[in-house]
């Protein structure tokens, strides 16, 4: 958009326009780079330098021991604090990219004598990493469209919540990476297929190899990768370039994945990696056929054709089902299923529909993560496939599949961002470039350039500068007229920065909580910190034994592990359901039947979310109900689901509740002493903030358990199991054994106590016969 | 002695005869067990769900000597009581009743039985009910309990479930079978035909295969029926909008940022599709070959349609989303 008009013009030919132009691109892009970081550092200064919420605990656990120990030996980590009895080998199952990542930075500062510690990399890592996402978004737009775009679509992903929600500072996760390595393996991707060079291919697969280590959506890209080549197939627009590009990359790719230890041989035995095979073959079986049709007459080639086509597909056929039904080849994997067959997860595995973020989205979600990108994006999905060429159609076909995706799954909604701010971008640098141009060609370029800068500031230059324009050619007969024209672009102007706006809005209201510490807000604004979390995790690190083992729902497992550096017995890497249905059946049932499963688990401790003083809704009778589902499926003669409700059908905690919940461990571990708290003098006794009713079951004992930590505002609460209790319950020593107990001990028949045959009787008042006689 | 034996065989005869008379009447018990499972065998040849109505249902299912378990669904399918969910979980219940029919397993112990409400009303008041569908386990012995009742409102009424829930009740387990759905099929070969045949007709003239228009349009409606949350609506099933009870007014917009009407997602596509019209608007404005007029006209109408309708969608979203405090044009 700014090479228009250059040529004729001396002015702009003195002031080098290329020059300008990189310095503009330069600007802008480190702009959006200190914007992004910026705006995710919501967390950091409101409270403090930490890891946020569940998964990042663990990343940042096994990257401190990798820190520590050396690669190998975390490569070798056999984590024997998880999944009590069971253990976890975390380096074979865990995508080692992002503690590679941060590793290395560290590695790298400490050589340079920059002493940081790895916490605060972790913490800073997905900001950092959203500056270098912008840049490859910039110049994966910049081959689709032009330049100009690119920084649009740059200063967008700085910026758009739908990706600030998994990066913002202390959101250690592999998603904070995995973006920035999946729209980097795109651009090189495009541009292989454009240029048709090994070297842009092998690159490539060398970053779908970081992608692959990063994270497990690296699934999207070898399928949509094959999907392109597949489409372009059929459209006819076979090339040598792109036989060139995806050989090389499929091949490369391919071997490099399988070094992950993680990922192993999956590339080769599971389907989701099927269609990369069949592509890879359908495209060298097309070459040959090419390379036959050179020496062949039309007739000869078309009865080849049929008998090449019809065996080929026969045999890729028969193969595939052969090898499926053998069992080398694995079908597809449940979560994978469950995006297609939208009823899968519902039905088969409640432990995935359980979780939040694997829930399809409204169209609510789709507006507050993307505002006015959502309405501007299909415009340019519809101007690619008007100016259709090789790279559009991805893009195309990007967009439609991640739309798809991102409908299913809320959690989707980042791997569809990208491609949004993408034609977002090419829709606004379109219409700008059409308004703001001049028509006559003494229009100066700066203009147009610096428009892309408006973005995250300068809005109010911006404004300044099309009136000066609209002054110096108040008369126009041939276009739309300059009055017009800066009445749009004022009004596309104002709908960005509200935008801006927007998102900045979104990010420090949603996206910026670490949920490990709360915040309160009173009345007068002032802020209230609840920090129990930390407060029962540090306590768990003091005051118990090293080797103590803790029980809790999958949920804290990491937060256990990371910051009480205790053992647990299931955590957030739900791999195995009957270990986890095993303490939600602890959990659903009585005390008696919970102790004897927590003694076979040999557990010390039980850790229980309690939110009903403080009115907070994420606590565990909340979640109850996910647990009793998940042990009934496990368990289904003990665990009954409708046995938790009332008659009617209904969950509640108070008396009218079912006589099973009231007693269930789950209920007393939180609801232990609480019957004697008033809370405010309006409410009764044992008044439950968060659900809103007075407890029905207030004044019980715990027998086999016994309070051991309950934290300011009870929102984590610990308990001791106590050890078997004595057999024989002497009330006071001293006292002979009363005489009952022998009553005990009156056996029958020949084992009677010993006595005499033919003892005479003795009948008082009378003589013996013995003695008459 | 004559007399004695007299009286011997009057005796015996009279215990004959009541031993007889015992035989008898426990041999019609018998008999009429074994009728009613024969009757009911029969009726399951003919169908795998057993019709009843009053008099029969007191018959097999409520009169005692039984060595059998009845499922029943308590139902209303005719076409005035308007129950349209009656008739889904009719289907779902056929198939549980097929699949049970012609299972390995198949036997006597169970038969699965409906009553409409139009045949036998007063089962309905009998037995307390008055929603429908609703269903019944009787077992073999006692009286049905609490839990011999589903619990649809929880469990939904998917064959699988009832499967389930049978298998609580009776400890049979039933596999459930379903038919294969060819309608899916069915329609997907119909399309391709149709597509196939349209190609075939029209095999001088492949224009349209090149034609852009035609390929942006699907790409398009494809991109807002997924970004306007349609496959929200087909995994939930939300109403198609609500009805408040009290004053009758119609909320087409679901209130909370959770949830979503069927009628809204529509609004929200139309408003969507009329921002991207917009916009293509202002682009065509520039491009196309017209007097400046038109070209004004087109720009100032597209910018008026990206302006106006995405601050509709704007104050749809405040309006559902607490607390939000922005706002364009108009709240």
């Amino acid at each position: 958009m700014v090479d228009t008009g250059v040529k004729t013009d001396i002015r702009s030919a003195m002031w080098k326009p290329g020059g300008w132009q990189s310095l503009l691109t330069f600007i802008i892009l480190a702009l959006a780079w200190i914007v992004g970081f910026s705006s995710r550092l919501f967390a950091v200064i409101r409270f403090e330098s930490i890891i946020h919420e569940f998964d990042p605990w663990f990343n940042y656990r096994s990257t401190h021991y990798m820190v520590v120990n050396g690669f190998y030996n975390f490569l070798n980590w056999f984590d024997d604090r998880a999944w009590y009895p069971l253990g976890r080998i975390v380096g074979g199952t865990v995508y080692p990219g992002l503690m590679l990542t941060s590793g290395t930075i560290h590695w790298f500062l400490s050589i340079l004598n920059i002493p940081v510690h790895i916490r605060d990399i972790c913490v800073f890592l997905a900001p950092i990493f959203s500056g270098l996402t912008a840049l490859s978004v910039f110049l994966f737009t910049r081959e689709i469209w032009n330049s100009g775009a690119g920084l649009f679509a740059a200063c967008f992903i700085a910026i758009v919540p739908g990706y600030i929600s998994r990066s913002v500072a202390g959101s250690y996760d592999n998603e904070g990476i995995a973006i920035f390595a999946l729209m980097f393996t795109y651009f090189l991707w495009i541009k292989s297929v454009k240029t048709g060079s090994l070297f842009w291919s092998m690159l490539t697969a060398a970053s779908y190899f970081y992608m692959v280590s990063a994270w497990g959506g690296y699934v999207f890209i070898i399928n949509l990768i094959p999907l392109h080549v597949f489409t372009l197939l059929i459209m006819g627009r076979y090339s040598r370039r792109i036989y060139i590009a995806y050989s090389t990359f499929y091949i490369v790719g391919l071997l490099m994945s399988m070094q992950v230890p993680f990922v192993g041989f999956n590339p080769i035995t599971t389907s989701e990696h099927m269609a990369s095979a069949g592509v890879f073959a359908l495209i060298n079986a097309y070459a040959i056929l090419k390379y036959v049709q050179s020496f062949l007459t039309k007739a000869e080639f078309r009865y080849f054709f049929f008998l090449a086509a019809t065996g080929a597909a026969g045999v890729i056929f028969l193969t595939v089902v052969g090898l499926t039904w053998a069992g080398i080849i694995h079908p597809w994997s449940g979560r994978f299923y469950s995006l297609w067959d939208t009823g899968y997860a519902k039905i088969h595995i409640p432990i995935i529909a359980s979780v939040s973020e694997h829930q399809p989205t409204t169209w609510v979600s789709f507006f507050f993560d993307l505002h006015i990108l959502i309405c501007a994006f299909p415009v340019g999905v519809w101007y690619c496939i008007k100016h259709v060429n090789d790279e559009r159609v991805f893009v195309v076909l990007y967009a439609i599949f991640a739309s798809y995706f991102a409908g299913v799954m809320v959690r989707l909604m980042l791997t569809l961002t990208p491609i949004v701010c993408v034609l977002a971008a090419i829709a606004f640098s379109k219409t700008f470039e059409a308004y703001l141009k001049d028509e006559t060609p003494k229009s100066s370029t700066k203009e147009s350039g610096d428009s892309l800068e408006n973005k995250n500031d300068k809005l109010y230059d911006k404004v300044g500068k099309t009136k000066k324009v609209k002054e110096e050619k108040p008369k126009d007969q041939e276009g739309v007229g300059m009055n017009i024209k800066s009445v749009i672009v004022i009004a596309l102007l104002m709908i960005l920065m509200l935008f801006a706006v927007h998102c900045t809005w979104v990010t420090s209201s949603a996206y910026s909580s670490p949920s490990i510490v709360l915040a309160s807000y009173n009345q007068d604004g002032s802020r209230t910190i609840l920090d129990d979390f930390r407060e029962a995790y540090y306590w768990l690190r003091q005051n118990t034994h090293e080797k103590a083992r803790v029980m809790s729902w999958w949920d804290y497992g990491y937060q256990i592990a990371g910051m009480g550096n205790r053992t647990t017995l299931v955590d957030n890497n739900t791999w195995n359901n009957s270990h986890i249905a095993l303490v939600g059946k602890a959990m659903s049932s009585n005390e008696t039947s919970a102790y004897k499963i927590m003694r076979m688990l040999d557990v010390d401790y039980v850790l229980v979310i309690f939110g009903g003083v403080i009115g907070y809704s994420g606590d565990d009778i909340n979640k109850f109900l996910w647990m009793v589902r998940i042990a009934e499926g496990e368990h289904p003669k003990e665990i009954r689901e409708s046995d938790y409700f009332t008659p009617q059908g209904e969950f509640r905690v108070d008396s009218a509740g079912s006589q099973t919940l009231l007693n269930c461990l789950m209920y007393k571990l939180s609801y232990f002493r609480f019957g004697e708290l008033q809370l405010d003098l309006r409410s009764p006794a044992g008044f439950d903030r968060t659900r809103g009713v007075e407890i029905g079951n207030k004044n019980f004992k715990l027998t086999h358990l016994e309070e051991a930590y309950t934290t300011e505002h009870w929102l984590v609460r610990i308990y001791r199991v106590l050890d078997l209790e004595n057999r024989i319950q002497l009330t006071s020593p001293n006292k002979p054994i009363p005489k009952s107990k022998r009553k005990s001990h009156r056996r029958t028949g020949k084992k009677k106590i010993g006595h005499i045959k033919n003892k005479p009787k003795v009948v008082k008042g009378k003589k013996s016969k013995s003695k008459v006689k | 002695m004559a007399t004695y034996s007299n009286m011997m065989l009057c005796t015996a005869f009279i215990m004959l005869l009541s031993l007889c008379f015992v035989s008898s009447v426990q041999k019609k018990k018998d008999d009429t067990l074994g009728e009613k499972v024969q009757q009911l065998m029969d009726w399951n040849n003919k169908k795998s769900i057993i019709r009843l109505n009053s008099e029969t249902f007191r018959q097999y299912v409520r009169t005692v000597p039984r060595n059998y378990s009845v499922v029943v669904m308590l139902t209303a399918l005719q076409q005035q009581r308007q129950c349209s969910v009656c008739r889904q979980a009719n289907d779902e219940y056929t198939i549980l009743a097929n699949s049970w029919r012609y299972s390995q397993l198949y036997s006597n112990r169970l038969f699965f039985a409906m009553v409409d409400y139009d045949e036998g009303p007063d089962v309905f008041s009998h037995l307390k009910i008055n929603t429908a569908p609703v269903f019944m386990h009787f077992p073999e012995k006692g009286k049905p309990k609490k839990g011999d009742t589903m619990d649809i409102n929880r469990v939904g009424f998917a064959a699988e479930q009832i499967a389930r829930w049978v298998g609580e009740r009776t400890d049979i387990q039933i596999r459930v079978f379903r038919p294969p759905n060819y309608s899916g099929t069915l329609a997907l070969a119909l399309l391709f035909s149709m597509i196939g045949g349209l190609l075939y007709l029209k095999r001088n003239n492949l224009e349209f295969i090149y034609n852009k228009t035609f390929w942006g349009m699907g790409a398009l409606a494809v991109i807002f029926a997924m970004t306007s949350g349609q496959m929200w609506n087909h995994i939930r099933g939300p109403p198609l909008m609500h009805k408040n009870p009290h004053t009758g007014q119609i909320h087409y917009i679901h209130g909370s940022s959770q949830g979503q009407f069927v009628a809204e997602t529509y609004i929200v596509m139309l408003l969507n599709g009329a921002v991207v019209g917009g916009f293509v608007m202002l682009n065509e404005a520039c491009s196309i070959k017209s007097d400046s007029g038109k070209k004004r006209v087109l720009s100032l109408v597209g910018l008026a349609f990206v302006a106006f309708f995405f601050s509709l969608l704007l104050s749809i979203f405040r309006s559902k989303y607490q607390g939000y405090p922005y706002s364009f044009l108009f709240k």
